[in-house]
């Protein structure tokens, strides 16, 4: 349970211009997330989004209501007391058979709603085991009033924000919740809905397979085209769990559904960075996994608008998934670097630009991914090399090469392979080595960072430091490739390999210092 | 369109039988990869309004919980530690592998090996006990007490039983060391100016700071001395000829010190060598000395500079002190 800590020194500790004052709400959560133990490290990383606030965002009372109330703060015993009582009292308002039957259960509906929406920890598993969930279940019945609908909705979606066992009680409430997305339904109660199904999906594969198989893709699809920005963006994400996957088949049916790409494009067009972010995601989840969708959207109107996002957002959670998109086009086709990312055509600068402006950023995320997306593109045609050659993206490859963490390291060494191995092969049947690139890069300073990477004991990274080396070694001009790797210890880092556990490295660093280092060398 | 790799692509598998050389391939990974996982965290964080709430401090702390599932288990075969995070490789390396031979600056993995090699390379008593028949050869693989009669038995047994592989040498042909090859550069620098003599200082230099270097676990030596030196053309040689040391072992002890000692005497002439050449290239009229100088410590203040002839002459008897053992 989240302890109260209020020392002054904690909250001086945070920045001035976040949490304003007597916004306790958000420090619980604060307090929550800091104390990282398993379990809410785990409620924190799933992709589950609880529902605290009314989705109406008209002037309704009820909001003003919940926003005034504090949060519940309660022992968690208490709590969950509270709770079974409460689904008690939903019990017996369902058997009720009087004329406020309806009011009496909308009122439990939403004794029960605040205590799974306004409690730190919401008593879920209080409430399934008080049997809340085949009396939810009765309230989303056909016909039922729209404000019971909606309560009951709201409940499920926080239930089904929970863990595995919690999610999966809730089976029986799905072919309800997917038949209350549909057209007729009021414009609140779908979205809620939704919200709900959303939360179902993004539990696991297991799941996400039920609900394609009940027919949720298309409603959710539908709803996406909503006027309403609010229900546009929650079904957009919860689409987004539904296609993630890794079974691709709901992406591919997506990708059938007539005029989704224009959606996607019409939507990915306003100026509403939550919306572009979510819908940002489905085009993520559907280059990822359907080579039908990607063939599509790279002949689209889709690339040249995410690379305007790239170029021109500066927020991390909407360049996230744009960035991820186009790395996952980039990657899959090469459609796109030989007929879309023309060198000389304007928008190839402007990848250039925004993955430069990616490298530059201070999140890890984006240097790492940027540079994925530049070393794909990197492998394209002699003209993308140049481009990606004389930009300043050198430098800051050089740099990342030597001082990032590990794993963008790797990403910068592709990188900067890339630009130094030709499209074609020679008649060795090795790929040309672009000379003209490889002897400044060398001359810039990127060696050390290759020879630390061989010491490296992730193997992928030593492996690609070795055979960056061997490059260097036989292409640099008048063979001088040796004493500069030998310069920079890398003899030294290739030794270790001899009793290192894995063949193929074993084999391949004794290959290099046998043939390169071998007994006539310096003589 | 390119196949899926799986998440440990790289630049090209290709060929099978020779080095797989780089090819400039576009790698492409599947939603789940854990590529992706930080960017996925990333996501459900700044979703939930915690993201911003969180200090840098914290986020990494989520990021390394979800790293620190992955296993990371050191590479060097036999060893088996867990690594919390890559980072800490290296550490762990140089705590625990490198286990260096004081004589021939030989590195090894695990203590065991590295006595392995002094037996094997360095005494001559185990020489000895080879040449009257003894299974002296241990099997390098922990465990397995296995000895055989000669270094090629030996070879063969790790081979055939433990499945090495058939170019593993656990004599590797040692490349010459940094020492041997500045040795014969200057040999090339013989009859050059003053100024390579100057580059001369900073390679002994070079080499100094770098044996004093923490990096390597080392024993701390100023310079070599003349046995050492010695050893270490011993070990050269020896392993040019792997199949002569063990018929020849007994002679050989007597051979070696002879042509040791006939190395370090030719060490000495060359260096004497390079001094004479050096003194005979300095000018003996310097543009910048004073019309009147006078030598000797009264006036020691009254040196307005030093001619360039005197300070190279100071320069390169420093430098004779500092080579002499």
């Amino acid at each position: 349970m989240a302890s109260e800590d209020t020392s002054p020194s904690h909250s001086h500790h945070r920045d001035s211009i976040k949490s304003s004052v007597g916004n306790t709400a958000a420090n619980r959560r604060r307090q929550q997330a800091i104390s990282i133990g398993k379990e809410r490290r785990e409620a924190l990383i799933r992709a589950k989004r609880l529902c605290r606030d009314s989705i109406f965002d008209d002037d309704n009372n009820e909001k003003g209501l919940d926003e005034g109330e504090m949060v519940i703060d309660e022992e968690q015993s208490v709590l969950n007391a509270r709770t079974a009582q409460t689904v008690q009292e939903l019990k017996s308002s369902l058997s009720y058979q009087g004329k406020d039957a309806t009011q009496k259960t909308i009122e439990a509906l939403r004794a029960l709603r605040k205590l799974l929406s306004k409690s730190e920890v919401p008593p879920i598993e209080a409430a399934i085991q008080g049997g809340a969930v085949p009396l939810l279940v009765q309230c989303l019945s056909f016909g039922s009033a729209d404000e019971q609908l909606l309560e009951a909705a709201w409940c499920v979606t926080n239930i089904a924000a929970g863990g595995p066992e919690d999610t999966k009680s809730l089976l029986p409430a799905l072919p309800l919740l997917i038949a209350h997305l549909g057209e007729k339904s009021s414009g609140h109660v779908a979205e809620q809905c939704a919200w709900a199904l959303g939360n179902v999906a993004g539990e696991d594969m297991e799941l996400r397979s039920i609900l394609f198989a009940q027919g949720a893709l298309l409603p959710l699809t539908r709803l996406m085209l909503s006027n309403r920005e609010s229900t546009a963006r929650t079904a957009a994400w919860a689409l987004s769990n539904l296609i993630k996957g890794p079974d691709p088949k709901a992406a591919n049916e997506l990708i059938r559904i007539e005029a989704i790409t224009d959606t996607i494009v019409k939507h990915l067009k306003t100026a509403d960075e939550e919306l572009v972010t979510e819908v940002a995601w489905v085009v993520v989840y559907l280059s990822a996994l359907s080579d039908k969708a990607i063939s599509i959207l790279v002949r689209s109107d889709v690339v040249p608008v995410l690379v305007n996002w790239l170029v021109g957002s500066e927020s991390l959670q909407l360049l996230i998934p744009v960035l991820r998109s186009l790395g996952n086009l980039v990657a899959a086709d090469a459609y796109i670097t030989h007929s879309v990312l023309i060198v000389g055509n304007n928008i190839t600068d402007q990848v250039l630009y925004g993955l430069i402006k990616c490298l530059k950023s201070e999140h890890r995320v984006l240097k790492k991914e940027a540079l994925w997306v530049l070393s794909n593109i990197a492998a394209g045609t002699l003209e993308h090399k140049t481009l990606i050659f004389s930009s300043e993206a050198v430098p800051l490859l050089i740099d990342l090469l030597s001082a990032a963490p590990f794993e963008i390291r790797k990403e910068a060494a592709y990188t900067l392979g890339n630009i130094c191995v030709g499209p074609t092969k020679g008649s060795d049947n090795k790929s040309d080595i672009i000379v003209t690139h490889l002897v400044p890069l060398v001359k810039g300073g990127c060696l050390p960072g290759f020879v630390n990477l061989v010491r490296s004991a992730d193997l992928e990274s030593a492996r690609v430091g070795l055979i960056f080396l061997e490059l260097v070694m036989r292409g640099y001009p008048n063979g001088e490739g040796p004493k500069l790797v030998e310069r920079e210890d890398g003899i030294d880092a290739m030794e270790r390999f001899q009793f290192h556990e894995n063949q193929e490295m074993r084999n391949m660093a004794n290959a290099l210092v046998d043939k390169y280092f071998g007994a006539d060398y310096g003589v | 369109m390119d196949s899926m790799d799986s998440s440990v692509a790289s630049p090209d598998l290709g060929l099978a039988l020779g080095f797989p050389f780089w090819v400039a391939s576009r790698r492409r990974f599947k939603p789940d990869d854990p590529f992706f996982a930080s960017g996925n965290l990333e996501r459900e964080l700044l979703a939930k309004h915690v993201a911003l709430d969180l200090t840098e401090d914290e986020r990494f702390q989520l990021q390394r919980m979800e790293i620190a599932d992955a296993n990371l288990f050191c590479p060097i075969a036999g060893c088996g530690a867990r690594l919390e995070y890559l980072e800490e490789f290296e550490d762990h390396y140089n705590t625990r592998h490198m286990a260096s031979c004081s004589v021939c600056f030989r590195v090894y993995p695990t203590s065991r090996l590295l006595s392995i090699h002094i037996s094997e390379v360095h005494d001559s008593f185990f020489q000895a006990k080879v040449a009257r028949g003894f299974p002296m050869y241990e099997c390098l693989v922990e465990g397995c007490g296995a000895k055989l009669k000669s270094y090629k038995s030996r070879q063969r047994h790790l081979i055939d039983k433990h499945r090495f592989p058939s170019n593993f040498e656990f004599y590797k042909k040692a490349h010459p060391s940094k020492h041997q090859r500045q040795k014969l550069q200057r040999k090339a620098y013989k009859g050059g100016d003053a100024k390579d003599q100057e580059s001369f200082m900073d390679l002994d230099a070079k080499k100094e700071s770098k044996q004093t270097r923490p990096k390597h676990y080392r024993p701390q030596q100023e310079v070599k001395t003349g046995t050492e030196r010695e050893s270490e053309m011993e070990v050269e040689t020896k392993l040019h000829h792997p199949q002569t040391t063990e018929t020849k072992v007994v002679t050989n002890c007597e051979a070696k010190n002879e042509k040791a000692k006939a190395e370090t005497e030719m060490e000495v002439e060359e260096r004497i060598e390079d001094i004479v050449s050096g003194i005979s290239k300095l000018s003996t009229v310097d543009a910048s000395s004073p019309s009147s100088v006078s030598f000797g410590h009264r006036h020691s203040r009254g040196f307005a500079f030093v001619p360039r002839s005197v300070r190279n002459q100071n320069q390169i008897s420093k430098r004779e002190q500092t080579r002499k053992p």
